[in-house]
């Protein structure tokens, strides 16, 4: 009931926030430099005068601003985000092919930056001033400078020349099925350097986040009842220090997915992956405005759903949120 | 019949930063089963630290520099991790000041009570869960089997306190240690607290090391005090007899703080030069050989700035104390 | 009489409003000189900006002028090789290094301005304009920011100027919530209560009394801003976004990335000189933590 109140809640904020970024976008075809009807068109797309003409009528560009964006809001509602002339798509079937691949890698640099960040801040967080607690916080000062795109690159290097036992671009081998376990396998291999590059910097972030949490947990009034009523390290450990060591981890793992979806940008364009971030690299460099807003939209309708999941993942772990106490 | 719990000469020390600064000194005491033994004093003056030392639990920069701690015969201080977790929540156990944070926010407290009987009973998840009902009740806790499933900040702090002493209990344990159990509750909310514990000890046979600044509650639960100041034992003995006869001008200070307490009627004037004892604990590393309380003390004359502070000194059955002036400022030699 | 020494804890002098300014920064400045991994980073920072300013005239290598031929593994002329039109690597650092850093310097600046002054205002004032002003924030927040930044300079055009405001625009969200939870917690202390008690008006008020107050964590976010907009600047530049008329270290990362498996030294230096000027900032943002919260410092 109140669970329900409570999402219904956050989806009407979603709803709101989302239709200000189509505003945005809006209002970002008419700030940009240039015939609105050449934004929509890509300015380096094949768009001939006859089509900025149809453009024009299409988007009713001679008539006021506010008939405008209702008209650019009643499109959206249909599913219409315009259509890309470099690939000559509509804008919302190239996203859908390309989301997927975007999920796989962030989704699983996020598993792996969690699982490895939390079990090194842990196991650094026993003796916070030995050998290897320094190494963690060398490892995570490392990570959070080390610019994504050139970790990508020096990556690349080690494995495509120096010592190639990984793949280092694309998703697929053209000379494997494309079906069954030897897909999954080709991919799974394929996704590995990616994901890793992606993992390192949250890997670094959330090693530390761990780190201080746990330093704080440990001396925490709760884990000394653990350890008074006899029970064993793995679970004063494992149960009671560790479920206070992740809540800060899961608020932050869920705000920065925006920064996780903008670094697989880069990632993708280092390793050719063909992702959404690949896409939008390509339409940057075809100048195809449609495409790019779009997945700006797009990136921001995840971002919604990775809050509300968050959210109550959060209220899973943290019973004095689900039950409204303090 | 042995005590429960044997302690001698127990010293701790904290390793500071200039080395090593006693923090307890040379404390020695018996529980027998069913016993109370009240450990007395200001904070800073050690109780906490004799608690953790017996469980084994003292912080990490804490050390136990002498001494033997034996439960039910078997030495604590030698004991192995493994040896330590079996007797930790199951032969003693403890109860700490702040039930608030003493208990995980995340966990129900039927889970928190029904770990302790999977640890040491072996019980299965459902048969714990209906035990802890068993001793949510045994606590007094209404509506116990809805209460069981409720997380601690849905409980007020007395209950709080209650499922922190039915997960003391559920083992049976030989021995209770219970640091300042009352002391962030409420004032009515004490008295129920210690009622609840004095029956559950009628009850269960249990010894119990009480912690506190209380000394109404010593008067009403202590078989016996140990009094500490700065680490050091200054008075000690059965209850009755340091209440009714207190000898050093420390404890009788920290009963003048106490109203309804009122001593002996000869004393009168003295304890009201005593009724708030002036100064403070001194802090750790600045505690010489003198007798500790010399600063503070009303009484301190010539042999007690010559001399360096005297061993606990048998009085008679009931009682010890280290005070050099303890004659001439006894009860009886003032009437 | 023996006189009893006092164990009052210290007064924890972040509570207290900064009053006399001198005193607390050679405080702080001397807390910060005991961080070695501070003092380090702010050397290594210095000696790049020593090395931006001075290197182009001692090094005399034009970073636009073909120096050789294209790819040529470091060697005696060019000391760390050629890219891959033959320009002289180590001198495209030098030189890149200023546009780098001084974009990163701006664009935190930019940053910093936004986001204290959307933060100070929600939290000062709260009610509604909090609510309005939280709304904004929120709305920034789910635009991922790079991402952002990407749009806003394809739109309108690759040149320092765009990328830098690009990069402040979609950066404060972070600094103004930092910001608003500060003044949230000082607004209700005494020392604001009794200056409004005494008259004073709420531009005084924010400016003069709270906001001093509020510093130290925002002077630690505003240097790791700086570290974070070199990074953007970097990741744009490495999409081809930068401005591709002024030398940076991203451009060259951009530039030669298709030759990285024939040329790695032509990748490898850039990238390593932004990870070493990001990591020098964000070390002496730790320094700066640490003078500024000593209890903190055990933690890490």
């Amino acid at each position: 009931m109140n669970l329900v109140l409570h999402v219904s809640k956050q989806l009407a904020n979603a709803f709101g926030l989302l239709l200000a970024v189509l505003v945005l976008n809006f209002c970002l075809i008419h700030a940009a430099p240039g015939d609105p009807a050449l934004v929509i068109a890509g300015e380096m797309g094949g768009a001939s005068a006859d089509v900025i003409a149809a453009l024009r009528v299409k988007y009713g560009l001679d008539k006021s601003m506010l008939e405008q964006l209702f008209t650019y809001l009643g499109k959206v509602t249909t599913g219409d985000f315009g259509y890309s002339y470099y690939f000559n798509e509509p804008v919302l079937g190239l996203i859908g092919q390309r989301i997927p691949a975007t999920l796989y890698l962030v989704l699983s640099a996020l598993a792996m930056s969690v699982v490895i960040g939390t079990l090194l801040g842990i196991i650094s967080a026993r003796k916070p001033n030995g050998l290897f607690s320094q190494g963690v916080t060398v490892i995570s000062l490392a990570g959070y400078a080390a610019p994504v795109f050139w970790t990508g690159l020096m990556l690349l290097l080690l494995f495509g020349s120096v010592w190639p036992i990984l793949p280092v671009t694309g998703m697929t081998d053209v000379a494997r099925p494309k079906a069954g376990l030897a897909y999954v396998l080709d991919v799974m291999q394929h996704l590995v350097l990616p994901a890793t590059t992606l993992g390192l910097v949250y890997i670094a972030q959330y090693s530390r986040l761990a780190r201080v949490n746990m330093i704080d947990a440990l001396t925490a009034d709760y884990v000394r009842t653990a350890r008074a009523k006899g029970l064993p390290e793995i679970i004063v450990i494992g149960k009671h220090a560790l479920r206070n060591t992740l809540i800060p981890i899961v608020t932050v793992a869920g705000l920065q997915f925006g920064h996780l979806f903008a670094g697989a940008v880069l990632v993708e364009t280092v390793f050719s992956w063909p992702g959404m971030g690949r896409l939008v690299f390509e339409s940057i460099l075809r100048r195809d405005y449609p495409t790019l807003l779009a997945v700006l939209f797009f990136s921001a309708v995840l971002v919604m759903a990775a809050n509300i999941v968050t959210d109550l993942v959060y209220r899973l772990v943290d019973p004095r949120i689900r039950s409204g106490g303090r | 019949m042995p005590p429960v719990l044997s302690v001698k000469d127990l010293s701790v020390s904290m390793n500071g930063t200039k080395g090593m600064v006693p923090v307890l000194e040379h404390l020695s005491f018996d529980v027998a089963q069913g016993k109370t033994m009240a450990l007395v004093g200001e904070s800073g003056c050690g109780k906490s630290m004799t608690a953790l030392a017996i469980m084994q639990l003292l912080p990490e920069d804490f050390r136990v520099t002498s001494g033997s701690i034996l439960l039910d015969g078997v030495e604590v201080l030698s004991a192995s991790p493994k040896e330590l977790r079996s007797l930790r929540g199951n032969k003693m156990s403890m109860i700490f000041q702040e039930p608030m944070t003493a208990l995980n926010p995340l966990y129900t407290v039927g889970n928190q009570i029904g770990e302790v009987l999977r640890q040491h009973r072996g019980l299965s998840r459902r048969d714990a869960h209906a035990q802890a009902i068993q001793f949510l009740k045994a606590v007094q806790i209404p509506a116990a089997d809805k209460r069981v499933d409720a997380y601690p900040h849905q409980l007020s702090g007395g209950m709080r306190q209650r499922v922190m002493i039915a997960m003391a209990l559920a083992c049976k344990p030989k021995l209770l240690i219970a640091d300042e159990p009352t002391t962030a509750l409420d004032v009515t909310v004490q008295a129920q607290i210690f009622d609840l514990l004095s029956e559950l000890q009628d009850d269960t046979d249990t010894a119990i090391v009480l912690i506190t600044h209380d000394l109404g509650a010593v008067a009403e639960l202590a078989d016996d005090v140990a009094v500490l100041y700065a680490g050091r034992c200054i008075e000690q003995g059965a209850a009755d007899e340091i209440i009714a006869h207190a000898r050093h001008p420390y404890t009788r200070g920290l009963m003048a703080c106490v109203p309804h307490l009122q001593l002996g009627r000869a004393i009168d004037h003295l304890a009201a030069a005593l009724d708030e004892i002036p100064g403070m604990v001194p802090p750790l590393g600045a505690r010489g050989p003198d007798c500790a309380f010399l600063p503070r003390c009303a009484f301190a004359s010539e042999i007690c700035r010559a001399q360096p502070q005297p061993p606990l000194d048998r009085i008679n059955a009931g009682a010890a104390v280290s005070c050099w002036r303890h004659q001439e400022i006894a009860p009886g030699a003032m009437a | 009489m023996t006189t009893i020494k006092s164990t009052a804890v210290k007064p924890d002098t972040t509570m207290l409003p900064a009053r006399a300014a001198t005193s607390p920064i050679a405080a702080a400045l001397r807390q910060f000189a005991r961080s070695p991994a501070g003092v380090a980073g702010a050397v290594v920072l210095i000696l790049i900006i020593l090395a931006t300013l001075l290197g182009p005239h001692l090094y005399g290598v034009d970073p636009l002028d073909i120096a050789g031929a294209p790819l040529t593994p470091p060697d005696a002329d060019a000391w760390l090789g050629t890219d891959y039109l033959g320009r002289d690597i180590l001198s495209g650092l030098l030189q890149g290094g200023r546009a780098t850093l001084a974009v990163g310097g701006v664009a935190a600046l930019i940053t910093i301005v936004i986001g204290v002054t959307m933060g100070s205002l929600a939290g000062f004032f709260g009610g509604p304009i909090d609510t309005a002003l939280v709304k904004v924030t929120e709305f920034f927040q789910i635009l991922p920011p790079l991402l952002f930044a990407m749009v806003l300079v394809t739109l309108f055009g690759q040149s320092l100027v765009v990328v830098t405001l690009a990069i402040g625009v979609v950066s404060w969200p972070s600094a103004a919530r930092l910001t608003r939870a500060e003044f949230l917690r000082l607004r209700n202390l005494d020392f604001v209560k009794a200056s409004r008690a005494a008259g004073g008006g709420n531009g005084h008020l924010i400016l003069r009394v709270v906001l001093p107050n509020a510093l130290p964590p925002i002077i630690v976010s505003a240097t790791l801003a700086i570290g974070v907009a070199i990074l953007f600047e970097g990741g744009l530049s490495f999409l081809g976004l930068g401005d591709p008329n002024t030398m940076s270290w991203g451009l060259m990362l951009g530039q030669n990335r298709n030759y990285v498996l024939d040329a790695w030294w032509t990748v490898t230096f850039p990238g390593a000189a932004i990870f070493i000027a990001v990591l020098a900032i964000s070390l002496i943002g730790d320094g700066i933590n640490d003078a500024i919260n000593p209890r903190l410092r055990k933690r890490g």
